[in-house]
């Protein structure tokens, strides 16, 4: 241990190099890693938000829930024996506000259930995002394809879907825009073993979340570029060490002559990476957390301490193992051959 | 007294169908404060001779007797073990750890010889080794700043801080001058006295031979004269 750090003592900027590429590549994968999450809960907070459970769609839907219409039979009976099931209707849309300015919303409305708000007739309930832009409690909105008009009651935080603010109507009002009284979904809530009801398939969250136009390929680039960028650190690592390994041979030859033992060395090329990762984290998990406090409301941000803890284990690991493959070198290194040749 | 005997020795490279004897059948002894010189011309086997008695290759066949044990017949990793406490080594050249001064080159070697002497003592014997090989002036300095003959000194003081019982050295003065190759040379013979070591030297420059107890002379992998 002592070897190891007297070496990064004596040869600072050879370490501080690579740690300034470990922290640099680290933050923006926090950063990238912040920006999906983010954009995952601006693209279906209102999914995510809901517990553990089953989403049910119509099997002719062919997984595109606004195509699915579950009739009223099938719906009744299934909320009568399933305990705390909900049947819900998300339906992309518009209301214009006070002044006239049309606000894109995504209308959200269920049958009686406390894991989505309910509202009378004529009232509704905002995604707080569009107080922000001016729409007060007591506004009155207005609906192009119902004469009706809309109270605004109260706003929620953190309700959107496919990066909409959602609007939770009543069912009365909806049935009105949309001219149907079928719901299009049911959730039920439990992790229990998932129910079968005729012509209907079932969703895990996760699995419906998938069926969000968007979703999945939002989030599949994302978590590609935050993978990327571990693998990059992994092979920063590897191809560090095997550089400072090859220039090590012969230090290694001699020390192996004259008693180290191999895993004595290992442990010199561990401590070294441990002590580079664990600083160059620290400094990142600082500025990440920095950047999650001071980024702007528009930017959908968002970085939990434990995300980043996550990753940074992940970042300790694939150092690890870059670090390790490149030390094979130092188990192939003959103490002879080391003697033989000149001066370090 | 015998310390170290190596009985009936052979070493043979193959090369695909071609086998080539480097080693034919060398029997040697050291003594306790006694330096043993092999000489010979290059490719007569000694530097391979004294690898294999210093474990850092194995032989062909024969015995390799050390404190009532073969180490010829020893693992690899028991090997080190008697290399890291009972065995030093002076090469070539001084092969001192870049990033370490001098004072931690001696610590070191007493921390691979699993030294039990606490940190105090520990720090006592490095100040009288480095005064030993005239060194202590320079406890704080890096391998960089030091001169060939100075690096030497410490490499020497690395190979007997843990009190070995056999100093192995391979042509230890061939890359200094012939000055301090003989400062080297005396410093190795009084070291050798001082502390009863076995010491196996080999060398090219028999200027040298006069620091010497016993020269043995190789030629085709076989001893051909022994002196005084």
């Amino acid at each position: 241990m002592k070897m190891a750090w007297k070496e990064m003592q004596k040869n600072k900027a050879k370490f501080i190099i690579l740690g300034s590429i470990i922290f640099l590549v680290s933050l923006l994968t926090f950063i990238i890693s912040g920006l999906a999450n983010g954009l995952s809960h601006d693209n279906a907070g209102l999914i995510k938000d809901l517990p553990d459970g089953h989403f049910y769609m119509t099997e002719d839907a062919e997984e595109m829930y606004n195509l699915s219409t579950i009739n009223n039979g099938t719906q009744e009976d299934i909320l009568m024996n399933q305990e705390n099931s909900v049947a819900l209707s998300i339906q992309m849309g518009f209301v214009n506000d006070q002044f006239d300015k049309q606000r894109s919303v995504a209308f959200v409305t269920s049958t009686d259930s406390d894991l989505f708000e309910q509202v009378s007739s004529g009232e509704i309930i905002l995604d707080r995002s569009l107080e922000d832009e001016g729409i007060k409690v007591g506004d009155t909105l207005t609906h192009n394809q119902s004469n009706g008009t809309f109270l605004v009651k109260g706003f929620v935080n953190q309700k959107k879907y496919s990066h909409t603010p959602v609007a939770y109507i009543s069912t009365e009002d909806y049935q009105d825009i949309y001219q149907t009284s079928d719901m299009q979904l049911i959730f039920i809530p439990g992790t229990e073993n998932v129910q079968q009801f005729t012509g209907l398939q079932a969703f895990t969250n996760q699995e419906f979340l998938k069926t969000i136009p968007s979703y999945s390929a939002e989030q599949m680039s994302l978590n590609m570029i935050v993978w990327f960028l571990i693998v990059i650190s992994g092979m920063l690592f590897a191809i560090f060490f095997y550089m400072m390994n090859v220039q090590k041979i012969g230090l290694y030859g001699i020390l192996k002559a004259i008693g180290v033992k191999t895993s004595t060395l290992f442990q010199m090329m561990w401590t070294q990476m441990v002590v580079i990762t664990s600083i160059a984290l620290t400094v990142s998990i600082a500025g990440s957390q920095i950047f999650n406090s001071l980024a702007p409301n528009g930017m959908p941000f968002s970085l939990t301490i434990e995300t980043t803890l996550q990753l940074s284990c992940v970042f300790l690991i694939i150092g690890f193992v870059g670090a390790t493959l490149s030390g094979f070198q130092i188990k192939k290194v003959e103490a002879l051959q080391a003697i033989q040749q000149g001066e370090m | 007294m015998d310390r170290f005997t190596m009985e009936k020795v052979r070493k043979t490279f193959t090369n695909g169908e071609t086998k080539e004897d480097i080693l034919k059948g060398i029997n040697l002894s050291l003594m306790e404060g006694e330096v043993t010189a092999l000489v010979g011309a290059s490719g007569s086997g000694k530097s391979t001779l004294l690898t294999i008695a210093a474990g850092l290759q194995s032989a062909t066949e024969g015995t390799i007797q050390f404190d009532g044990q073969n180490i010829a017949t020893m693992k690899s990793d028991q090997i080190r073990k008697i290399r890291a406490s009972k065995f030093g080594f002076v090469f070539q050249f001084a092969h001192l750890v870049p990033f370490l001064t001098v004072k931690e080159q001696l610590l070191l070697m007493l921390d691979i010889a699993d030294s039990k002497q606490k940190k105090v003592d520990k720090k006592k014997e490095v100040d009288r080794i480095l005064k030993l090989v005239g060194m202590e002036h320079r406890k704080d300095s890096y391998p960089t700043s030091l001169s060939g003959g100075e690096k030497q000194r410490v490499a020497i003081a690395r190979a007997i801080i843990h009190k070995p019982k056999v100093l192995f050295a391979d042509e230890p003065t061939a890359s200094l001058d012939s000055k301090r190759s003989r400062e080297v040379m005396a410093l190795l013979r009084d070291i050798t006295k001082t502390y009863h070591i076995a010491t196996l030297l080999v060398t090219h420059d028999e200027e040298m031979l006069i620091f010497t107890d016993r020269v043995i002379k190789m030629l085709d992998g076989k001893i051909l004269a022994e002196s005084n």
